[in-house]
C-alpha cells in the first residue's frame, strides 16, 4: 500500500537513479582497468562511463585530478537529482549532504583556528558538502565569532547546539568535534527516517535504518580501535558513540571500557556479521596481530577490517536497489559511486606507482 | 724534467747546504705522511661511495612504499582534505636531526643523527572515524623514509667534504713529489757543484802560490849565488840584476791578472 502513491512524487527520481546505477562500473570494467599500463589507458577505459568529464584532462593526468573529475560527475548528477527532488526526498538528499558538510566545516574550523586564509580552503571542501552560507564561514576571524554568528546559520547548527560550546571549539581536538557532529548527525538522520510520516514504516525506513545502524556501529568500532594508544580518554570516547545501532547500548558500553583489541573482539562477538569480519581480518586469534595488522598492510593477503566494512557497506547499498519505492536508492547510489571513485583512484595509483601486486584491492559488487 | 733547471735562489754556502738538506728530509717525511693520509681518506671515500649507493637504492624502495601508503590513506579516508588537516594540526617537529663530528685522519666529517622526540604525534586523532590506522601507518612509513634521507644526507655531506679534502691532499702530495723535492735536490746539487768549484779554485790558488814561492826561493838562490860570484865582475853582475828585476815585475803582473 505504501508504494501506491510513491511514483506520483518520487517516481522520476527513482527511475533516474536506477539508470545511474546501471552505469556503475562492473567487475568486467574493473578487470579491464587493472590490465592498463598507463593512466592514459585508464582514462580511455573510463571513456564510456565518464566521457565528457575526463575529456578536459591533460594526457597522463595525476591520480588526484582523475579523482576530482570523477567526483565532479557524481556531484553534477547529484545536483540534477536534487533540483528535481520534492518533499521528503528533497529533505532526504539534504540529509545526505550533511555528512560532507561536517567535513567541510571541520576543515574551515581548522583553518580559522590556525588563522589561515580560509578562502583558499573553500576550494578544498567537498563539493557535495557546500551550502549557501559556507563562504560566510570565511568571514569569521576568531572562534567565538565563528560560533556565535556563523555556525548558527548553517544547517549543522542543531548538531552543535547542546553538545559543543564555543569554548570546546577552542580547546577540543578538531577530530573530536568532527566525530561529535557526526554522531549527532547520524542520530538525527536515524530519528528522521523513522519518524517522518512519509517514511515511517516504509521500505525507506527499513533500508535506511539498516544502513545507518551499520554506519553507527562501524564508527563506534573504528573510533575504539583508533583511540588505543592516544590521549583520548574512555569517557570522551563514549560520548562519540552514536546511540543506536546493533551494538547499542550494551555493545557501546563495553566498547567504551575496552582497553585493547581483545575487548573489542568480545563486543563484536555479539553481532555475527562483525564477528566474521574480525575473523577474516585475522584479528581474533588472541589479538596476536595487534592494531597495526588491520591496516591496508603491505603485502598482506588478508583484507583489512576497513576493507570489510567497505565491502559490507557496498553490499547493503546493492541490496537497497532490490527495494522499490524508497528514497534509500539515492543514498545507496551515492555510496556506490563514492566507492567507485575510490576504486578508480586506487587502481590509478597502483598503476602510477607501479605496484601492480595490490591492484586487486578494490571493491566491486556488480 | 722541467724542474731540472729550477733551483732556489740561494747563496751556495755550507750553511745553506745544511738547511737544504734538512728541508729535503722534511719534504720526504711530509710526503710520506701525506701520502698515507690520502690513502686513508681514499679508503674512507670508497666506503662512503658504496654506502651512498646502498642508501640511494634503499631510499628508492622506501620512498615508493611511503608514497604507496599515502595512496592507501587516500583510499581509506576518501577525501583530499585530510592532508590539510594533518598539516595544520602538526605543531612541533617530532622527527629531529642532531649533528656530531667524526674525525677521519684529521678531517672533521659531520654526521647527522635522526631521533624522534618523546610523546605521541600531534595528529594522532586524525581519521578517528575512519582511516586512523592507515594514517598512523603512513606516518611510520614516512618516518622511516625520512630516516633514510637523513642517513643519505649525512653520507652525501661527508662525500663532498672528503672529495674536497682528498683533492687538496693529493695536490700537496704531488706538489711535494714533483716540485719541492726535485727543486731542493737541484739546489743541493748546485750548492755542491759550486762548493766543489770553490774547492778547486782554492786548490789551484794554493798551487799557484806555492809555485811562486818556489820560484821566489829559486830567484833568491840565484841572487845569493850571484852575490857570491860578485867578485867575478861588476858589469856582469849589474846586467844580471836588471834582468832579475824585469823578471820580478812580470811575475807580479801575472799575479794581479790571476
Amino acid at each position: 500500500m505504501e508504494g501506491m502513491f510513491y511514483n506520483v512524487n518520487f517516481g522520476f527520481i527513482e527511475g533516474i537513479v536506477r539508470g545511474y546505477r546501471n552505469t556503475l562500473l562492473t567487475g568486467q570494467n574493473y578487470n579491464n582497468l587493472t590490465q592498463c599500463e598507463t593512466i592514459d589507458d585508464v582514462k580511455l577505459q573510463l571513456g564510456p562511463a565518464y566521457g565528457d568529464f575526463l575529456s578536459a584532462l591533460p594526457p597522463n593526468p595525476s591520480t588526484s585530478a582523475l579523482a576530482d573529475k570523477t567526483t565532479e560527475k557524481l556531484v553534477s548528477e547529484f545536483r540534477y537529482l536534487q533540483a528535481n527532488a520534492v518533499g521528503s526526498l528533497s529533505k532526504f538528499m539534504e540529509y545526505l549532504t550533511y555528512g560532507y558538510m561536517i567535513d567541510n566545516v571541520a576543515l574551515l574550523i581548522t583553518g580559522t583556528l590556525h588563522e589561515r586564509d580560509t578562502r583558499e580552503l573553500l576550494e578544498r571542501c567537498h563539493p557535495l558538502g557546500t551550502f549557501e552560507t559556507m563562504p560566510v564561514l570565511c568571514v569569521a576571524t576568531n572562534i567565538e565569532e565563528l560560533y556565535n554568528s556563523v555556525l548558527i546559520e548553517t544547517p549543522l547548527a542543531p548538531y552543535f547546539k547542546g553538545s559543543l560550546s564555543h569554548h570546546d571549539l577552542d580547546e577540543l581536538n578538531i577530530e573530536i568535534i568532527r566525530n561529535t557532529l557526526y554522531k549527532n548527525y547520524l542520530e538525527d538522520f536515524y530519528q528522521w527516517v523513522n519518524n517522518h510520516p512519509d517514511m515511517a514504516g516504509t521500505p525507506t525506513a527499513e533500508v535506511m535504518s539498516e544502513v545507518l545502524e551499520f554506519e553507527a556501529d562501524r564508527r563506534s568500532i573504528n573510533i575504539t580501535l583508533n583511540s588505543f594508544g592516544t590521549e583520548l580518554s574512555k569517557a570522551e570516547r563514549q560520548k562519540l558513540y552514536p546511540s543506536f545501532g546493533k551494538l547499542y547500548p550494551e555493545g557501546t558500553l563495553m566498547l567504551s571500557r575496552a582497553d585493547d583489541l581483545e575487548g573489542v573482539r568480545i563486543v563484536v562477538d555479539m553481532v555475527s556479521d562483525y564477528k566474521s569480519f574480525f575473523d577474516q581480518a585475522g584479528l581474533s586469534q588472541g589479538g596476536g596481530g595487534g592494531v597495526g595488522n588491520m591496516s591496508g598492510g603491505t603485502g598482506q593477503e588478508t583484507k583489512s577490517l576497513e576493507d570489510m566494512f567497505y565491502q559490507k557497506e557496498m553490499e547493503i547499498s546493492k541490496m537497497a536497489f532490490t527495494h522499490q519505492f524508497t528514497h534509500a536508492v539515492v543514498y545507496a547510489w551515492v555510496k556506490l559511486r563514492e566507492q567507485e571513485i575510490r576504486n578508480i583512484t586506487w587502481i590509478a595509483e597502483c598503476i602510477a606507482q607501479n605496484q601492480k601486486e595490490r591492484i586487486g584491492n578494490y571493491i566491486s559488487v556488480f | 724534467m722541467s724542474g731540472a733547471e729550477a733551483r732556489e735562489a740561494v747563496f751556495p754556502t755550507r750553511q745553506v747546504l745544511g738547511q737544504m738538506k734538512s728541508k729535503l728530509k722534511g719534504a720526504q717525511t711530509g710526503h710520506d705522511l701525506l701520502k698515507r693520509k690520502s690513502e686513508a681518506l681514499t679508503k674512507r671515500f670508497r666506503e662512503i661511495t658504496r654506502r651512498i649507493d646502498e642508501a640511494k637504492r634503499k631510499m628508492g624502495r622506501v620512498m615508493q612504499i611511503a608514497a604507496f601508503s599515502l595512496a592507501e590513506v587516500t583510499y581509506a579516508v576518501g577525501s583530499g582534505a585530510l592532508t590539510y588537516q594533518i598539516q595544520e594540526s602538526a605543531k612541533s617537529a617530532k622527527f629531529r636531526v642532531r649533528t656530531k663530528q667524526e674525525n677521519v685522519s684529521g678531517v672533521m666529517l659531520p654526521a647527522f643523527e635522526a631521533f624522534q622526540t618523546e610523546g605521541g604525534s600531534d595528529f594522532q586523532l586524525t581519521g578517528l572515524g575512519k582511516g586512523g590506522q592507515q594514517v598512523a601507518r603512513c606516518r611510520e612509513t614516512y618516518a622511516r623514509a625520512v630516516e633514510t634521507l637523513v642517513e643519505l644526507a649525512s653520507l652525501q655531506t661527508a662525500f663532498v667534504i672528503l672529495d674536497e679534502v682528498i683533492k687538496v691532499v693529493n695536490r700537496r702530495v704531488n706538489a711535494i713529489e714533483h716540485v719541492i723535492i726535485p727543486r731542493t735536490e737541484n739546489t743541493i746539487k748546485y750548492i755542491n757543484s759550486e762548493l766543489d768549484e770553490l774547492d778547486r779554485e782554492e786548490f789551484y790558488r794554493l798551487k799557484k802560490v806555492s809555485g811562486k814561492k818556489e820560484r821566489d826561493a829559486a830567484a833568491a838562490e840565484v841572487e845569493r849565488e850571484a852575490k857570491k860570484s860578485n867578485a867575478q865582475g861588476d858589469f856582469e853582475s849589474q846586467m844580471e840584476d836588471e834582468e832579475s828585476k824585469d823578471l820580478l815585475a812580470d811575475e807580479g803582473e801575472e799575479d794581479v791578472i790571476f
